[in-house]
């Protein structure tokens, strides 16, 4: 009884399988375009995680440009050094080592020191926020804690911890995906070689408006600036500001430092390049 | 009974200071004056702390074509240039006057009445615009640029905007049952700025027939007519209010004068008649004090820089209830963040609110009931832009005519699954902004 409906379906259906097969690789066979394997090669060494840093829309279409141009200058920022040497192997030339970058965030003001206006209970993404008004804390330079940075980022750097974002040194990459995601302009990227210290803070208040706002501000007290002798620190707008160049990590500014170590920083990831250095 | 032809919601009117007189308010003990209450740049600052300031005196100079001038509200010292919280939402350069109590004007400005009828049009224009005269119904246009424009527009409806569509606010109300007379002239004066036949029309919603019939007595005699408007939200919006009196449709990407339109606000003829006939800066505003949560509601006359938290000393006790303080009418209002901000030109009134849903509700997915593209004056689905804003598609969501919301509230007033379709709407929108921003910097 089943059978009968059975049969003539299922070979129709894979006679029609079977027909629409042969065309397809016929087609293939007819219409195939030779690829440069070199390509495939180097796309197969990138990331491929198509994130847009090195400024084309994929990993593909860098490949593709790279082969054809064989510009050494092209760099990948976010496989850093190894992958330049990789890809330098796979081509035959030597190719620029790119300068690696990271993402700082300048704001401490996370919920226990930096002082809320109102309660914001509408949609939970920090963009909406200033559509409402100038974000719940009080200071309006601030991170704004809703993380809508979190979803721009392609490598799960990035996290929320008591209304501040957490940026993980080791899983940042410095392909700046999350700079235009943030509306007050408190991400960064920095040179992780010329990474010594860095003012965590965003407030061009003034001393006192920043300390009425935020306990891990910095107020522009000069004491920091009065301390290093490599003349590495500079205040501007109400804000010091760390010469990477000058600096020499010497940690002086730490110590004077009326907020402490939260308003200056020490760049975590420096240990890795340093080492790379020495060796 | 005209109306407009799409959409449109009937919330509760709760005009609740229908029949309150306009109190005038005292003056308080300091003033913030923000430099930007327009829309446009903001103005540039013209004095110095310590310098000492008469009424009406320019403080702040319109920066730019699209911009407004700014005068002090009373007689005083200026105590401080800076940021400070503005009803918008955002901190704005404010100047703060500490008022010497003398209240004088400054020279020339308590002149006798002038005779507008000799005045030429560029006149006009220039007293409009050193007067710092915008648009006082919600956007802060600056008059001036809205009076002229561009030449190949031909003008020949002038539409004055009474609907007042927004629930609890009466300010336009109250103005035109009491000083119908300068509305008049107000209207009369932007009128003459025109060549050529010109329908002059005041639009006013039914449910305010005080004002239809004083308005009518004074308008009909020149030769301006008073419409009476269905009473439905958002009948007050300048592309409703052109549709419902011309029946002419303003597109997406057009403004008004694309269809020979111009639309003025109660407040702003009567700024206008201020300016020209009284050589008065805008230096004061009526507005409406409401809300479940405020013992005494009424509608003053305040002048600008007077801080919240001042008007509710004058108004009598906030409830304990109270989660929200809107700047503005429930509808398109914004909550404030702060008790600071001051009454700026286009404050038309502040509302004190229980909202029992706040921090409770929950957007929940939506149903595809589609009220909100049934009242989506526009013509838009709401839905599908706040679906679309969320995926962050924000190529495709300025395909399905994002730029065309007005951010009404009418989708969000409606909504069964309580979602937030205005707030999705101008989170789109402002990424838009910023990503085009990118761009082309």
């Amino acid at each position: 009884m089943i059978s009968d409906a059975f049969i003539p379906a299922v070979s129709s259906l894979g006679a029609v399988a079977l027909a629409l097969g042969l065309i397809i690789h016929f087609v293939s066979k007819k219409f195939h375009v030779e690829e440069d394997p070199t390509v495939k090669l180097v796309n197969g060494i990138l990331p491929g995680v198509n994130c847009g840093a090195c400024g084309f829309p994929s990993c593909g279409q860098f490949a593709e440009v790279l082969v054809e141009t064989r510009n050494s200058a092209m760099t990948c920022p976010v496989g850093g050094a190894d992958l330049a040497a990789k890809l330098g192997e796979a081509l035959g030339m030597t190719m620029a080592e790119p300068k690696p970058q990271l993402a700082v965030l300048l704001c401490q003001g996370n919920n226990d020191v930096a002082r809320q206006t109102a309660e914001y209970l509408g949609i939970q993404d920090c963009w909406a926020a200033t559509q409402a008004f100038a974000g719940p804390k009080q200071c309006r330079y601030s991170c704004i804690g809703l993380g809508s940075c979190i979803a721009w980022c392609d490598f799960g750097a990035m996290r929320l911890e008591n209304g501040l974002i957490v940026i993980d040194n080791d899983l940042c990459t410095g392909c700046a995906a999350c700079i235009p995601a943030c509306p007050t302009g408190v991400l960064v990227m920095q040179d992780k070689k010329a990474s010594r210290y860095f003012i965590a803070c965003n407030s061009r208040d003034r001393g006192a408006a920043t300390k009425k706002a935020c306990d891990a501000g910095c107020t522009a007290c000069q004491k920091c600036v009065k301390v290093c002798e490599d003349n590495a620190i500079v205040i501007e707008e109400f804000l010091a500001r760390i010469v990477q160049d000058k600096c020499t990590a010497c940690g002086k500014c730490i110590e004077v430092c009326p907020t402490k170590v939260n308003c200056i920083r020490l760049e975590n990831d420096l240990k890795a390049v340093k080492q790379k250095q020495a060796s | 009974m005209k109306t407009f032809r799409t959409g449109g919601i009937h919330p509760p009117e709760s005009k609740l200071t229908g029949n309150s007189p306009i109190e005038v308010m005292p003056l308080p003990s300091e003033l913030a004056i923000p430099l930007s209450q327009h829309l446009g740049k903001p103005a540039k600052p013209v004095v110095k702390m310590n310098d000492e300031v008469k009424k009406g005196q320019l403080i702040g100079e319109a920066d730019g074509f699209i911009s407004a001038n700014v005068h002090a509200s009373t007689s005083g010292k200026i105590k401080a240039i800076k940021p400070h919280p503005h009803p918008g939402g955002q901190y704005a350069m404010t100047v703060f006057i500490t008022p010497d109590g003398k209240d004088e004007w400054a020279e020339g400005l308590e002149c006798a009445p002038a005779d507008w009828k000799r005045l030429s049009k560029q006149e006009i224009l220039r007293k409009i615009k050193d007067a710092g005269v915008v648009g006082m119904g919600g956007a802060g246009f600056p008059t001036n640029v809205k009076l002229s424009p561009p030449p190949d527009k031909k003008i020949d409806t002038l539409i004055l905007n009474g609907a007042e569509c927004e629930p609890f606010l009466t300010a336009d109300h109250r103005l035109m049952v009491e000083s119908p007379e300068d509305i008049v002239t107000g209207l009369e004066i932007m009128a003459s700025l025109f060549d050529g036949p010109l329908k002059i029309a005041i639009g006013i919603e039914s449910n305010k027939q005080d004002a239809i019939e004083t308005l009518q007595r004074y308008a009909l005699p020149k030769q301006i007519e008073v419409v009476s408007l269905k009473t439905k939200y958002p009948q007050g919006a300048e592309k409703q209010l052109i549709n419902a009196i011309t029946g002419r449709v303003v597109g997406e990407g057009e403004l008004p004068f694309d269809k020979g339109c111009i639309v003025q606000n109660i407040g702003t003829a009567a700024a206008v008649c201020d300016a020209v006939c009284r050589n008065r800066p805008l230096i004061e505003r009526v507005l409406t004090v409401s809300g479940m949560e405020i013992s005494r509601k009424k509608n003053i006359s305040a002048r600008i820089g007077t801080s919240f938290s001042d008007i509710i000393a004058f108004c009598g006790d906030m409830s304990e209830k109270t989660n929200q303080i809107i700047s503005g009418g429930p509808m398109m209002g914004k909550a404030v963040f702060s008790l600071d901000v001051p009454v700026v030109k286009t404050t038309s009134g502040i509302l004190f609110i229980n909202n029992p849903a706040l921090g409770k509700s929950m957007e929940r997915t939506c149903i595809r009931c589609g009220r909100c593209v049934e009242v989506c004056p526009q013509g838009l689905a709401p839905w599908l832009l706040a679906n679309v804003a969320q995926l962050r598609h924000f190529d495709e969501i300025q395909t399905l005519g994002l730029a065309n919301c007005t951010e009404c509230g009418s989708c969000t007033y409606v909504c069964p699954s309580g979602r937030e379709l205005v707030h999705w709407i101008k989170y789109a929108k402002a990424l838009v902004a910023n990503r085009q921003k990118r761009k082309s910097a």
